[in-house]
């Protein structure tokens, strides 16, 4: 692939990343009982950028933990690169997370203790393995990360704290990746530059990448966009245009455009 | 500010465990000693009057010889005369071993006696009848109509035993009673402690009754009211007891200071989590002092409380203590534990004390935040800078300080003021230690995790990443455990130097592990035969010689061993039994004291005779040593004169010189014990090294609970890290075993630096106590011991791990992942 597919999305293709199947979580008792999901149905195509959005409390964060193997559902079916997180047991699914799963989140993504080297290669350093040493050179090149790697996070701007949460999040070559509100923290620059990454990732290295994101700019730089509410899927919209997001966020009770 | 200060005290209880469990320890350690005091203080104050009881008056420094006519001039009176004192003569049971013990005369003050108390039987009432102590009876074993045997030879006396006794708690109990009939003729080798008279009259007639019995004129008697006397011996036995007592608070203070040092910094790492909260405080309107107030009231509440519990366990364990005592080693001698009410308030005092001291410090760098902290992002990034340069440059300079005052106490070689330089030495340069911690540390915790890094692989290095984030809080932690360690070690390295040393001592003064003599007798030729049978016995081997009258000495049996470096493999000291003089004979000192030591003395065998030096060679038992070849000149037709034996390794000395005994019992004779003496110097000092080290093991508990809490606080702080960890594939065991391996890094560390700086401790202490007594004193490192206080340590430290890695186990994945 080269630079010249930026910007034109690869075709849907058949090949699922990830499905739910009447997936609810519910948690706490009695009159403290919170539906957070009650019945997702979705099918996440391989190789595209999906951003899943929603108002607060739709539950795209507990979606997002219960497709990722960090959180167990309460019921339904999850299968993640073919295979059936619900019958997985706690070991099982860190072992499913280390191998399959990357991960980038809004905060609190990198050791203090660590480098970035050492932060981009732990999971690989978890399973006692050695990360691919051409990806991880590729991929320090293109988050231009190469003078940075000696660096502890506290010697990092935020922006370069997200790309080498990036580049752990791609070394090793996880069947989906998973970032959760990556820019929240960000300038608009730093924002602009952490998710043209991701997209980079998904036409250049072929990856899939699941975001959860409430801002309408960060949705804007992906391929399809999943909108929830009130724990279920109100659409899974393909290549949308801005328009039709925003009408979608809006509900069909709205009755005009908001913004 | 008061809602501010409860709400935080309920949100924060349980981080406040370790302060609480430090000063709660040490409280409680304070009032424990104060009941095992007042326990031991009360069983000796009702001991040491017992005696006495029914006494008016009471003589001391009386010469045993005037014992006789004392009871004469009583009886003449009509007065009660009650001798306290005791002669070490040898009793034997009817087809038993004979040993020595302490005979003394029945108490006559009252009939029938207040004390001892009657165990079994009866009273002595006739001569030729003995009461009997119960324990001695049980050890003898001698039942009631059993009959003794007391003293030996012309001496002896046969008594029959009419009952047993129980003394209580007295220094002056005696194994045996006799009338004093029996007693007199061993009155002469009698050591008297007091007389004690019950007679008609005031007080001041019976004084001048007592004082014309002893016939006293300006000798060394004094006769003192019965009272006074007692008082006065109360005093005495209370000044033990203050040793005691001063002794088990050193070890308090210890284990105090390591709580201020848990307490310190426990404050610090809580006041740090509330950083924000604190500078929130500031911004809706609380001054410093307010905030200061605030938190120092929170500190003294825990304080409080803590001291409470400290207090209420302390009286229960001390209770519990004393009454086990009590009931398993009645010998011990302890009364009813009542620590004073001044016990329990000075417990109180230093309990809080203690915590207000320990949180002076944190507490005044917590509310130093600016209010504007409260507004920033909450920084997880922040890592903590080791030492300043105050502190390095404070550190080497006290280290310095230190290591120069202890060479000088080294080149003073325990002259003139040594120790005080050595106590001042070992604190100072301890200090500086503890201020370089988070320097030295982090260091070696990173190579022990590099080390552990090769076996765990990444866990490992984790674990040293995570130990050693704060330096500050990691050397802290471990100083606590350290201060434990070093003294442990530096006591059983002095120990192990120490016993060396006595061991050589002991060799040379009981060479033989066993030696079979008969005064005045040579033992039957089948002797050494029979005696090598004996269980434990490896080698016995018959010594040649004779009886021989010793001019003023009497009747001698004299040996004569033949290669006298080495007899029979026996591996005796050279200086011992080595290159004796064809002219001189060695006696034991009992003997030689006897003779005028200056001239020559006759040596005779029938009618051989030689005349020989008199050396002092107290070693071989009753026996003297002379040359082959003065044996030769003596009686050419030497027999056994004595069985010399070593025991096989590993055999008790009490068990070889019963086993011995019995068989020495058949001719006659004596044994002279040497393995058993030896066993019994070694049993002191094992016995000391484990009181000392249990002692610290109080430090040592409280340190722990420090390095368990200071883990505990920042797993509760590195939630969303720990998340993190596991949502990229850390599995709960691993997690598990990171924070177990980081307990055991710290507690491994602090040991190994400890051991280290307790051997250099250990030597100069030998230095400066043990070598100018003793000439040449090598360090002896007790490996084992040391390996196992390592291994002790580590699993202290997964133990101290345990808790907060179940914590951590429990975060899941998700939690603490989304910032909103």
């Amino acid at each position: 692939m080269t630079t010249t597919h930026l910007g034109t999305p690869p075709p849907p293709t058949t090949r699922l990343a990830a499905q739910a199947r009447a997936l609810t979580k519910t948690y706490g008792a009695g009159s403290a009982q919170v539906h957070a999901l009650r019945g997702v149905d979705l099918d996440l195509p391989a190789g595209r950028f999906t951003a899943v959005m929603g108002p607060s409390g739709s539950g795209k964060s507990t979606l997002m933990h219960c497709l990722a193997g960090l959180d167990v559902p309460t019921d339904g079916a999850v299968a993640v690169a073919g295979q059936a997180l619900h019958a997985m047991d706690d070991a099982a699914l860190t072992r499913f997370r280390r191998d399959q799963v990357g991960f980038v989140f809004q905060a609190f993504n990198l050791l203090p203790t660590m480098t970035a080297e050492q932060n981009i290669t732990l999971p690989a350093a978890l399973g006692g393995r050695r990360p691919d040493p051409e990806l991880l050179a590729q991929v320090v090149e293109v988050l231009g990360l190469a003078d940075r790697l000696g660096h502890r996070p506290g010697e990092l701007s935020g922006g370069q704290q997200q790309r080498v949460a990036i580049a752990r999040a791609l070394v090793g070559r996880p069947a989906i990746v998973f970032a959760d509100e990556p820019t929240g923290n960000l300038d608009s620059t730093s924002s602009a530059e952490v998710l043209g990454y991701l997209r980079r990732s998904v036409r250049e290295l072929g990856r899939t990448v699941v975001m959860v994101t409430h801002e309408l700019e960060a949705a804007a730089y992906a391929d399809d966009v999943v909108v929830l509410a009130d724990g279920r899927v109100r659409e899974h919209l393909v290549a949308p245009d801005r328009a039709r997001l925003v009408a979608a966020l809006a509900g069909p009770g709205a009755t005009e455009v908001v913004r | 500010m008061r809602a501010v200060l409860l709400a935080s005290l309920r949100a924060h209880l349980r981080r406040y465990v370790a302060v609480g469990l430090a000063v709660g320890i040490g409280v409680a350690f304070v009032v424990v000693t104060g009941a095992i005091t007042s326990a031991t203080r009360d069983g000796l104050s009702a001991g040491v009057g017992a005696p006495f009881e029914g006494a008016e008056v009471v003589a001391t420094g009386v010469d045993p010889r005037r014992l006789d006519r004392l009871h004469e001039s009583a009886a003449a009176d009509g007065a009660r005369l009650s001798v306290v004192g005791s002669a070490q003569v040898p009793v034997r049971p009817e087809g038993g071993v004979g040993e020595d013990l302490f005979v003394g005369e029945l108490p006559g003050l009252t009939d029938p006696p207040t004390w001892p108390v009657l165990v079994d039987g009866r009273f002595p009432r006739a001569d030729g009848e003995a009461l009997v102590d119960a324990r001695a009876a049980e050890l003898g074993p001698v039942a009631v109509g059993d009959t003794l045997r007391v003293g030996e030879d012309d001496a002896a006396v046969e008594v029959t035993v009419v009952g047993t006794s129980d003394p209580g708690p007295t220094s002056a109990a005696n194994a045996v009673y006799l009338r004093w009939d029996d007693l007199r003729r061993f009155a002469d080798a009698m050591y008297v402690e007091a007389v004690a008279w019950a007679g008609p009259g005031s007080a001041e007639e019976q004084g001048a009754a007592l004082a014309a019995a002893l016939g006293t004129r300006g000798a060394a008697e004094s006769v003192l009211p019965a009272r006074e006397y007692v008082d006065e011996q109360v005093v005495a036995a209370n000044d033990g007891v203050d040793v005691l007592a001063t002794m088990l608070l050193v070890f308090a203070a210890i284990a105090l200071f390591v709580a201020v040092l848990v307490i310190a910094n426990t404050f610090t790492i809580l006041f740090a989590q509330r950083r924000r909260e604190l500078a929130l405080l500031r911004c809706v309107g609380a001054t410093r002092r307010q905030l200061q107030r605030a938190v120092r009231l929170e500190a003294l509440a825990v304080g409080s409380a803590a001291t409470a519990v400290g207090l209420l366990a302390g009286a229960a364990l001390g209770h519990l203590v004393v009454a086990a005592v009590r009931s398993r080693v009645p010998a011990a001698g302890l009364g009813d534990a009542s620590a004073g009410p001044s016990w329990y308030a000075a417990a109180a005092a230093v309990g809080v004390l203690v915590t207000v001291v320990a949180a002076w410090s944190p507490t005044r760098r917590a509310v130093r935040v600016p209010p504007v902290a409260a507004l920033a992002p909450d920084d997880d990034t922040r890592l903590t800078t080791g030492a300043g340069r105050l502190r390095l440059a404070a550190g080497v300079g006290a280290v310095s300080l230190g290591a120069a005052l202890l060479a000088t106490t080294v080149a003073l070689d325990g002259e003139g003021p040594a120790l005080l330089l050595m106590l001042a030495g070992g604190i100072v340069s301890f200090s500086g230690l503890v201020l370089l911690g988070p320097v030295v540390v982090p260091g070696l915790v990173r190579a022990c995790g590099a080390a552990a890094a090769r076996v765990a692989g990444p866990t490992a290095r984790l674990a040293a990443d995570n130990a050693v984030r704060d330096p500050r809080r990691t050397s802290a932690a471990t100083a606590s455990l350290l201060v434990g360690v070093t003294l442990t070690t530096a006591v059983l390295v002095g120990v192990a130097s120490t016993r060396a040393v006595t061991d050589d001592e002991m060799a040379a003064q009981h060479p033989l592990d066993a030696g079979v003599t008969r005064t005045a007798g040579i033992l039957p030729a089948d002797a050494a035969r029979r005696l090598a049978a004996v269980p434990g016995v490896a080698r016995a081997e018959a010594v040649p010689g004779v009886v021989a009258r010793v001019a003023g000495a009497g009747e001698v049996t004299v040996l004569a061993p033949d290669e006298v470096d080495d007899v029979a493999g026996l591996s005796l000291d050279p200086s011992v039994t080595g290159g004796i003089a064809d002219d001189e004979i060695r006696l034991p000192a009992s003997v030689l004291n006897e003779l005028d030591v200056a001239g020559r003395v006759a040596v005779r065998v029938g009618d051989a005779t030689v005349r020989l030096r008199p050396v002092i060679g107290d070693v071989t038992g009753e026996g003297a040593l002379v040359a082959p070849a003065v044996l030769d000149r003596l009686a050419p037709q030497a027999g056994v004169g004595a069985v010399w034996i070593r025991a096989e390794d590993g055999t008790g000395g009490d068990d070889l010189a019963a086993d011995v005994g019995a068989v020495a019992a058949s001719y006659d004779a004596e044994v002279t014990a040497g393995l058993s003496r030896r066993d019994a110097v070694d049993l002191q000092l094992t016995i000391v090294t484990a009181a000392v080290v249990g002692l610290l093991g109080i430090a040592v508990l409280i340190a722990l609970a420090g390095i368990a809490n200071t883990l505990g606080l920042s797993v509760l702080e590195r939630t969303r890290e720990l998340a993190l960890m596991r949502a990229l594939g850390l599995t709960r065991a691993r997690l598990r075993a990171t924070l177990a391996l980081e307990g055991v890094l710290l507690a491994v560390v602090a040991t190994v630096l400890g051991t280290a700086v307790g051997v250099v401790f250990a030597w100069v202490g030998l230095h400066t106590i043990i070598a100018p007594v003793v000439a040449t004193t090598p360090v002896v490192l007790p490996v084992g011991q040391l390996a196992l206080v390592v291994a002790v340590a580590a699993l202290a430290g997964l133990l101290a791990a345990a808790l907060p890695a179940r914590r951590a186990a429990r975060i899941t994945p998700a939690a603490g992942l989304t910032a909103d």
